[in-house]
């Protein structure tokens, strides 16, 4: 059987288009997450769903019909701006809310907070770390069901939102009020010498360069090319699509080799 | 002269141009879809169209979750049901037709072969034939190695790996914040070289279509060759965008085939049912 070039171009189109519309009919065809996480596949928790697959696209809506967190509890715990609708909110969300803490509070702080929550399991090991706006531990320890571990864990990744109200955060740096406290964090780490080194949430590929750091070790890190040097890290790094913390971690590391030499 | 002439006249009569209608047709699609999704990421788009991302429009993504999908039951980020079905629908193109998606769909294949329309006026009968043939022969195994790549880091990381270099996702990103430096790159490097080669991305790095090709090896309709209708002109082997030697198989099973049909009668080919592509027979 012969085929030309105009009954294959309506084949072609036939099997896209009709495939679409079929899929469509029967709801399978999603253009967006379906806003599932997945399952831990062994252990006490297997067939629950693992919060350490909370993307950073689900809302606190999402969590909660996942975990059965109250997406109001979790509002409260990462102390939404009033009027926030915590259903709506994407958890991803934080961290331009915390932007200009010394430490992270994001996605990750959603799925520690939700582990914890529910007493998930939850790798505290990895390179990761995961802080909490003080009022998320304070809900968390009010459960009285951590363990020891978990316990410990808190103790030394808390941050006490008061000294600059989540709402404040986001004004420019001059309206800011004074940095929060971060427990668990030595405190050589919050002499102005040593905040010169720190990757945060504002640096620039310019200030690691400044720092000493070469540009081939900062184009490992990221694992091509680095950008126009006054770019800051963290917008260009969340618009390759990669996770920040883990990012910020490893240039960290390269600033904190050159600091020690 | 005046034959040369009359022949030219009749392969421009003859070109395939469905597929170059099809070819536009996906290209403003999937650049229009494009625009409304960062339309409708800053609370506009255009209505009645879908603002999908183009991640969930790319079969490739499907290609790409298939590890993931099959140990934890969840796609890898930014990938989505749609991104598996239209896997799942190129699949079956490609094992009926050979890889049309890639000669009739895939818009930077289409980009590619618009650039090379100004290489081949810029360099005649020297365009397509820069790269030594020992050398594009090595470099044509160099997709498989790129997809070998892009499946095992996926799978390692949980991540979209490839889209950091993706020229397609840079091509229709480039007004948008989702674009990849790494791709961007990609994309000028190919594009550039399309002026000398014809579809570089496609012959040496793609690694969708070092999957689809595979297809070739046992495809329902393929292009055959009758021998006693030939005329030996090589037209068919000098129209290939991939320099496959055309004229002198009987069945075309390279992997390297995107189904254009270019070189059949429809095509170039000036001998009546010499080139066509058929199923049946052997």
């Amino acid at each position: 059987m012969r085929l030309t070039a105009k009954p294959l171009a309506l084949l072609i189109l036939a099997v896209i288009f009709g495939g679409v519309m079929v899929t469509s009919a029967f709801n399978w065809w999603t253009t967006e997450s379906t806003k599932v996480p997945a399952k831990f596949s062994e252990g006490e928790a297997a067939g629950q769903y693992d919060p350490a697959d909370i993307r950073g696209s689900y809302t606190f809506g999402d969590v909660e019909k996942n975990f059965g967190v109250p997406a109001a509890q979790l509002a409260a715990a990462f102390a939404l701006p009033a009027g926030t609708d915590p259903a709506s909110f994407k958890v991803n969300q934080l961290e331009s809310i915390y932007e200009d803490l010394e430490v992270e509070i994001g996605t990750a702080s959603v799925r520690l907070f939700t582990a914890f929550y529910t007493g998930l399991p939850y790798d505290l090991t990895a390179e990761e770390e995961s802080y909490l706006p003080l009022q998320a531990v304070e809900i968390l320890t009010a459960l009285g069901t951590l363990t020891p571990e978990r316990l410990a864990y808190l103790a030394a990744h808390t941050i006490d939102l008061d000294a600059a109200p989540p709402a404040e955060t986001a004004l420019p740096a001059a309206e800011a009020t004074p940095a929060p406290q971060v427990s668990g964090t030595p405190q050589a780490d919050h002499t102005p010498e040593a905040e010169d080194g720190t990757v945060r949430g504002k640096t620039t590929f310019q200030e690691l360069l400044d720092w000493g750091v070469p540009q081939e070790r900062i184009e490992a890190v990221l694992g091509g090319p680095m950008p126009a040097p006054g770019v800051v890290i963290k917008d260009y790094v969340t618009a390759q699509g990669q996770e920040y913390a883990t990012v910020r971690d490893a240039l960290q590391a390269e600033v904190d080799a050159v600091l020690k030499k | 002269m005046s034959s040369l002439s009359a022949t030219l006249t009749r392969i421009t009569r003859r070109r395939v141009w469905p597929r170059t209608l099809l070819q536009i047709f996906f290209f403003a699609f999937i650049a229009l879809v494009s625009i409304n999704h960062t339309l409708a990421e800053s609370g506009g788009g255009i209505p009645f169209l879908s603002s999908a991302s183009l991640h969930a429009l790319c079969p490739f993504g499907g290609v790409v979750s298939i590890y993931q999908y099959a140990t934890t039951g969840t796609f890898v980020q930014k990938i989505h049901d749609s991104s598996f079905i239209l896997m799942i629908l190129v699949t079956l193109l490609a094992v009926l037709f050979g890889p049309v998606f890639c000669g009739w769909v895939c818009p930077l294949g289409s980009a590619q072969e618009w650039v090379g329309k100004l290489g081949k006026k810029l360099f005649k009968r020297r365009y397509n034939h820069f790269v030594p043939l020992k050398l594009d022969r090595v470099l044509r195994y160099a997709r498989y190695l790129m997809l070998a790549w892009v499946l095992y880091m996926t799978a390692v990381t949980g991540k979209l790996i490839f889209a950091d270099i993706d020229p397609y996702h840079a091509l229709f990103n480039l007004w948008s914040s989702e674009i990849a430096i790494g791709g961007v790159i990609v994309l000028a490097v190919t594009l550039v070289g399309a002026l000398f080669v014809e579809r570089p991305w496609c012959k040496y790095a793609c690694p969708y279509g070092a999957l689809l090709g595979l297809t070739n090896l046992f495809r329902v309709f393929k292009i055959r060759r009758k021998e006693e209708a030939c005329k030996n002109c090589s037209l068919c082997s000098r129209s290939c965008p991939m320099n496959l030697p055309v004229n002198t198989a009987k069945v075309i099973r390279d992997p390297q085939c995107i189904s254009c049909l270019e070189c059949t009668t429809e095509g170039v080919c000036p001998a009546p049912g010499a080139l066509e592509f058929s199923a049946g027979g052997k």
